[in-house]
């Protein structure tokens, strides 16, 4: 399981990258920061300063929860992938986002207090998508067809769709607003005092992956190889799906649906490495799907001067046409 | 020795019963019937994927359900009919992956395990094709190398789901030969299916045949035999 040598040194380009693009991140708004204001934001912070407040409480929240949003989505695609032996399978494509967006639909839209708090968000988008999760899964155990898989997510997908804009239609103005502004996604929602239980919720998913990475392995010959080589693969379903539905419902419920990202990033990693090798795709994905994300996060920050692009429409921008290369590959 | 007594075989209902039957090791254990009698959904049977529609399969004298997924992955090697071809996954990955049952948790492989993928790759006469990915193979390409991590898993048995079907003659001819070798030299318990009969009866196996007509699985001796059941 060896790696050509030549593309062992994108790890600590992409690395350096990371470092590099978080520190601009944090560098570049509307309001003007040197790399003094970064190092007081953090290690002497004082709030009558407008240029640290702007960076603790705006920017460093932002750059977190691109790398960790980009990170999440990608291993949770590269697991949907492996799974059903598919290379065009993720969390949206599947609907597992939909199972979060239509349930966080249904805690806003009904006006409950409780399900509009915080707490309901993340729990609603947590459940729905782990309720979508089971579906996908009890499906994919009959519909054998890998194409017919994605069709059937898509059609969960328009069908969640109709059902959301039936209730936006029958639900109050304030409701609505803050539910269009949920749903176009956006890395400015979360503050710093969320980042700890996001942290937290993402190194456990990322630990419980890699965990995974041995049956994974032998998972791409086929869930029936797998249970030869003496893998529990009902456990380790429940496992994958667990884990998805853990990064996609947390990444839904602070950015709102984010799409291609869990597509695209894990099959540029396998075309970069040419390997099957979980562990090193596993990192692979953390580190592209972070740079990825706060790329384009910048990439709207320095837009935003003539046009302010959400990140899903950013994301299906370039998502989009890579994966329709991907598709002609294929064909070809 | 893996035993079956007064068993019904099939995937959802039973396809044929078998009254008593003993594979044990140092033997080539041939399987013979026409398509769609059965010879998978008893092999499958045997690798634990299925359990028998009825009755009892013993693996050394312990009900086979009885052994956990990872200890039955050290006793038997299964090499089903069709082997998935995965992109970027090379021959000698595609090799390690035979090892998985001895690999812990992010430990890295042994120097046994690559000594013995090298020998596997001598024997099945696959080194070339090494560092070529598994979907860039032909098809009896790739199941010269299925069976290969078949060997690499250092199994007491061996079952082989139409092994030859894929391979041109002179690979057929090795593989059998190759198989009689590990049956007898290494003691190991080898079962396959297969619609060679003229080739397979060149070598000293024992020899089963799914009769239709009775449904039942019984052991036979010489080409004449079974020459009735496949006119």
């Amino acid at each position: 399981m060896s790696i050509k040598g030549s593309n062992k040194i994108l790890f600590p380009l992409v690395g350096v990258g990371i470092v590099l693009l978080s520190f601009l991140s944090l560098l570049i708004g509307d309001i003007a920061t040197d790399a003094m204001d970064v190092f007081n934001s953090v290690f002497h912070y004082s709030e009558n300063n407008l240029s640290e407040l702007v960076i603790r409480e705006i920017r460093i929240p932002r750059v977190c929860i691109a790398l960790i949003a980009g990170a999440a989505l990608s291993v949770a695609g590269m697991l949907m992938q492996t799974l059903f032996q598919n290379p065009l399978a993720g969390p949206y494509v599947l609907g597992i986002n939909s199972g979060a967006s239509l349930l966080v639909a249904l805690g806003i839209l009904s006006g409950s207090v409780f399900l509009s708090s915080e707490i309901g968000l993340i729990g609603s988008a947590l459940l729905g998508a782990f309720i979508f999760g089971i579906f996908i899964l009890f499906t994919a155990s009959f519909l054998r067809n890998q194409i017919g898989l994605l069709l059937f997510g898509v059609m969960l997908g328009s069908f969640v769709s109709a059902i959301i804009t039936i209730l936006e239609l029958s639900s109050e103005a304030e409701s609505l607003k803050s539910f269009a502004m949920w749903s176009m996604g956006s890395l400015n929602g979360v503050t710093i005092e969320q980042l700890p239980i996001i942290c937290i919720a993402f190194i456990l998913g990322s630990v419980a992956s890699l965990f995974l990475v041995n049956p994974l392995n032998i998972l791409v010959l086929g869930e029936e190889e797998c249970r030869l080589m003496g893998y529990n693969v009902k456990r380790l379903r429940l496992m994958i799906v667990f884990i998805t539905a853990l990064y996609t419902g947390l990444i839904t419920a602070f950015c709102g649906p984010v799409a291609f990202v869990g597509l695209a990033i894990p099959n540029l990693t396998r075309m970069l490495f040419k390997t099957q090798d979980h562990k090193l795709l596993l990192f692979a994905n953390l580190m592209f799907g972070a740079l990825f994300l706060l790329g384009c996060d910048i990439l709207i920050q320095v837009m935003s001067a003539w046009v302010l692009i959400p990140i899903n429409a950013l994301t299906s921008l370039i998502g989009a046409p890579f994966v329709i290369y991907i598709l002609i590959r294929k064909i070809r | 020795m893996i035993a079956l007594k007064n068993t019904d075989i099939g995937f959802d209902t039973a396809l044929f019963s078998i009254e008593e039957i003993n594979f044990s090791k140092g033997n080539v254990h041939v399987l013979l019937g026409k398509n769609g009698v059965g010879k998978s959904a008893l092999l499958s049977t045997i690798s634990g994927l299925i359990a028998p529609a009825r009755g009892k399969l013993t693996l050394e004298g312990k009900l086979l359900s009885g052994y956990s997924f990872k200890y039955l992955a050290k006793k038997i090697a299964y090499v089903r009919s069709n082997v998935q071809e995965v992109p970027f996954l090379t021959v000698d990955a595609f090799l390690l992956l035979g090892r998985y049952h001895y690999k812990t948790f992010l430990g890295g492989h042994s120097g046994e395990d690559y000594d013995l993928i090298k020998q596997a790759k001598d024997l099945f006469g696959i080194s070339h094709l090494a560092e070529k990915f598994t979907n860039e193979l032909s098809s009896g390409e790739l199941h010269l190398c299925a069976i290969a991590k078949a060997y690499v898993q250092q199994t007491d048995y061996i079952l082989l789901d139409e092994p030859t079907s894929h391979l041109d003659y002179a690979n057929k001819r090795k593989v059998y030969e190759l198989l009689g070798k590990m049956a007898k030299e290494h003691n190991k318990g080898i079962i396959i299916s297969t619609h060679d009969l003229d080739l397979a009866f060149k070598f000293s196996f024992n020899f089963y045949l799914i009769d239709t007509q009775s449904k039942t699985l019984k052991s036979v001796k010489t080409f004449k035999e079974v020459e009735k059941e496949f006119i």
